[in-house]
């Protein structure tokens, strides 16, 4: 896909679609579009963590897989939001699964090269990892109210 | 001697009527919806978001809010989850059985405030039951509001209350509804994770400052939605909430729910934010 329409593609979404023209432009020239089908993975734990995911279309689910008790399924994230940060933090590799639920489209960017790139121009670093940050957090938040329970019935609450 | 019961229509507010139980809908592990035909058989009138203090005869009785009228006859439904003795003995009850009833009560969903409006509808678990007729109404008068969104969570796809309505409201294309569930196993294929995060998938279509949002669930969900809700731009006094907290007289009289200037049972169960705001941070309750 050329890189303009790469770059058409971040101009219309949330993540990426307050950045200026030339960093969507730059960010367009480490990236392909990729279609996955249902259950497809798009990122596999233990692997290197060498891609930036923008979903633009479709569903994806973070999974693990236990020895003992097969696949959890532990949070979904649809179009409009990112996946995957373990390209940020050393030693670079993916900590969980993620899987398509749904047909799905994403923007997938080099991370080595997004590295790369991040060290050269400070201000792009600054405004990704100020998102990536926001992102991060509401993670995070929801993901604590998960672990709260909070539809429990009252007899098993504080199990 | 049923008769007799049923037909003494009592002036006193304190005083509940006898109303039979038609049917029992069983809607998960531990949740029912019974339907209560009134005596007089002149149908139920009840705004969206109302309750009602249903009475367990010899047991007790307890705050729920009406969750529809039924399609087949002039019942009105409650849907009750078993969390202690008066709730256990209502899921349980039988077509033919006797329950007393005093209400409707309290103030509602403000339908009106949202016409010509975005409404997003957001609700918790069983905070679906309060909300249904709400959403039952704006389905009828669908042209009066503008975009519409109703979000819905539970703990697990087991969970889901009013499965076969929610489905044929999911197949409706003029209105988002979107679900998610706390934990699945690998067989459901929707979204997992907690409800204020649909609100991101419905954000785009939304005019934050021209919207109004209906909150119904456990008030921790409600805070978290809340907040979303307002760093969007919707404003607090357009976020309404149904408060539940527990009431004895639902007239106003013996004060078990007032807090401050505010009773529950009379100036609410329904509250917009910027009123009820300063409760969020009472503790013991
Ligand atoms: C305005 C209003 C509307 C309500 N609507 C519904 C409804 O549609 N369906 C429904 O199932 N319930 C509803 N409730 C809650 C319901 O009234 C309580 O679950 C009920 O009073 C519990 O009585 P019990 O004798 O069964 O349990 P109890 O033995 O009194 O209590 C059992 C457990 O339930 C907890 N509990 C009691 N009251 C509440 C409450 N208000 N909220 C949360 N936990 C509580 C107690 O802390 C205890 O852990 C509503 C409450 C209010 C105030």
């Amino acid at each position: 896909m050329p890189e303009t329409t790469v770059s058409e593609i971040l101009a219309q979404h949330p993540f990426t679609h307050d950045l200026d023209q030339e960093e969507r432009k730059a960010l367009a020239g480490l990236a392909t579009v990729r279609t996955y089908e249902p259950d497809d993975l798009l990122i596999r734990e233990g692997r290197a963590a060498d891609t930036f995911f923008v979903i633009v279309d479709g569903l994806v689910a973070i999974e693990m897989f236990l020895p003992d008790r097969g696949v959890r399924r532990l949070q979904t994230v649809e179009a409009g939001d990112v996946v995957g940060w373990s390209w940020i933090v050393p030693p670079y590799r993916w900590e969980f699964d993620v899987r398509a639920l749904a047909r799905t489209t994403a923007v997938v960017l080099d991370a080595a090269r997004l590295r790369e790139l991040l060290d050269r121009d400070e201000h792009l670093a600054t405004r990704l990892f100020q998102k990536l940050l926001l992102v991060v957090a509401a993670r995070l938040s929801a993901t604590r109210l998960q672990l709260l329970d909070i539809y429990a019935p009252p007899a098993e609450v504080g199990r | 001697m049923r008769e007799s019961v049923a037909a003494a229509v009592p002036a006193d507010p304190f005083l509940p009527t006898a109303f039979a139980v038609t049917r029992v809908q069983r809607e998960t592990g531990d949740t029912a919806t019974i339907a209560l035909r009134p005596p007089d058989g002149d149908g139920f009138v009840f705004q969206p978001g109302q309750f009602n203090m249903l009475y367990l005869f010899g047991v007790g009785e307890v705050p729920i809010s009406v969750s529809g009228a039924s399609d087949r006859s002039d019942a009105v439904e409650h849907t009750i989850r078993s969390v202690g003795t008066v709730t256990r003995g209502l899921t349980v009850l039988r077509p033919g059985d006797w329950v007393g009833l005093r209400g409707p009560f309290g103030r509602g969903w403000p339908l009106d405030e949202a016409k010509g409006r975005d409404l997003v509808i957001v609700a918790g678990g069983l905070g679906l039951a309060p909300l249904r007729p709400a959403i039952r109404h704006v389905l009828a008068h669908r042209a009066d509001y503008r975009h519409v969104a109703v979000l819905y969570g539970t703990r697990t796809p087991a969970d889901l209350l009013f499965r076969r309505e929610l489905e044929r409201w999911r197949g409706r294309l003029d209105w988002d509804v979107l679900v998610t569930v706390d934990r699945a196993d690998p067989t459901w294929r929707g979204n997992i994770g907690v409800v204020p995060r649909l609100i991101g998938q419905v954000e785009r279509v939304l005019e934050p400052a021209n919207t109004v949002a209906f909150l119904c669930g456990p008030e921790i969900m409600m805070r978290f939605t809340e907040r979303e809700l307002r760093q969007r731009g919707i404003p607090p006094e357009r976020i309404y909430l149904s408060l539940e907290r527990n009431m004895k007289c639902a007239i106003a009289m013996c004060g078990h729910c007032q807090y401050g200037p505010l009773f529950i049972c009379k100036d609410g169960p329904v509250f917009p934010y910027s009123q009820i705001e300063f409760l969020f941070e009472v503790r013991e309750i």
